[in-house]
């Protein structure tokens, strides 16, 4: 592979990676230094690109965890949810700041989704209260799509929810889109593959910008490369301010993220 | 093909040593003077340390850089472009100096141990 293709390919690797574009540019810089001085070819020196920026993500650690300094947007208190005998969630409690990551995790069936969806509400609990200070963009693990509109259809339909105008919301889902690695065409919904229906739905969540996103275990379907890309956008979502509330059976992101609500733990109170 | 065994796990054991005092290593040629990565590269493998590639090298530097331990900064090359140069910091030179003692020790108790079983 020629030096110039290979130090591209690690610039991108390293912007999917969640490396700053200065440090990213220091990265590069060196490796071309390292490949001059030294000679040899960019794969023997250091490996296929997205391995090496692997290791540099790893060396600089995630984005530093976030203490709570911005105002509450979303608040659960004591949510309690029964289905029939089966209690799902006994007193479950999260608090969210703005400009904070927060992982829902647990086993199947601990209530992950439920809890979003009381979070949203879209459910309604036994018990408990929540409260949204802002507004809110929810996006669901499937369905939420209309099968028979186009992408920018959804769009200027979700859009004109929110109060945003359709061609200023055609060009935030264009814009969103192209962050996950996906141009939006002219075909139906009902013709996009499972991974492009979750881009579209996850794009339709953050249209209009809002205060909290919840977001479902969004990224299914999605290869690895625009896996990292969505926490990409995760991470600008919350240095932007926002809060951003995922479900997660995936760990790896956990030590990134500014609070874990592990809802195995209430797993006492579900029927066995 | 027995021999063969024998140096892929030398070979094997010999970067499991590396990985465990490679950054100390760096550490110890920069208290000697500040330097860059390939700079560094060739040193180590004067020192008899065999060849250090980027991929192994520059995330150690990464990583001494973020805790503290080395600064960096990019100076105008002779004629070429800038080259990252590293320093080592005062928490750096504290590091090496306790991991010298720690070292000698340990590796004294190996040496020992070793030469005991092949002086029988």
């Amino acid at each position: 592979m020629r030096h110039e293709i290979w130090l591209a390919a690690l610039s991108e690797e390293l912007r999917r990676h969640g490396v700053g574009p200065d440090l990213a540019g220091h990265v590069v810089a060196e490796a071309a230094g390292h490949l001059r001085d030294s000679g040899e070819p960019p794969l023997r020196a250091f490996g296929p690109p997205d391995a090496y920026a692997a290791a540099v993500a790893d060396s600089v650690g995630g984005p530093a965890v976030r203490a709570a300094s911005g105002p509450v947007r979303l608040r659960a208190v004591d949510i309690v949810k029964r289905y029939g005998k089966r209690t799902v969630l006994s007193g479950v409690s999260l608090t969210v700041h703005a400009g904070q990551v927060a992982a829902v995790v647990g086993a199947n069936g601990s209530g992950k989704s439920t809890f979003l969806r009381i979070c949203a509400g879209l459910v309604g609990a036994a018990s408990g209260r929540v409260e949204v200070h802002g507004t809110l963009g929810y996006c669901p693990q499937s369905g939420g799509t209309a099968d028979f509109l186009r992408a920018e259809e959804h769009f200027a339909l979700i859009g004109a929810g929110r109060g945003v105008s359709r061609q200023a919301a055609a060009r935030a889902g264009a814009r969103q889109a192209a962050a996950l690695n996906w141009t939006p065409n002219d075909a139906h919904a009902r013709h996009l593959s499972g991974g492009t229906r979750q881009k579209l739905n996850l794009v339709l969540a953050g249209l209009g910008d809002p205060d909290v996103l919840l977001l479902d275990e969004p990224y299914q379907g999605f290869d690895g490369g625009t896996y990292l890309d969505f926490w990409h956008e995760v991470w600008r979502w919350r240095d932007a301010g926002r809060s951003v509330v995922v479900v997660t059976h995936l760990l790896n992101q956990l030590d990134r993220v500014d609070v874990v609500l592990d809802l195995s733990a209430s797993a006492t109170g579900v029927a066995a | 093909m027995a021999v063969l065994a024998c140096l892929i796990v030398d070979q094997d054991r010999r970067a499991q040593w590396l990985r465990g005092v490679l950054d100390l290593c760096v550490l110890g040629l920069l208290a000697r003077g500040d330097s860059y990565g390939y700079e560094l590269a060739q040193s180590l493998q004067t020192a008899g340390l065999g060849a250090i590639q980027g991929g192994t090298l520059y995330p150690v530097l990464l990583r001494l850089q973020r805790s503290g331990l080395v600064t960096a900064y990019w100076r105008e090359g002779g004629g070429g472009p800038a080259r990252k140069y590293y320093r080592i910091s005062a928490a750096g030179l504290a590091v090496v100096a306790d991991a010298a003692g720690q070292w000698a020790a340990f590796a004294g108790g190996v040496g020992a141990i070793l030469q005991e079983r092949t002086a029988r």
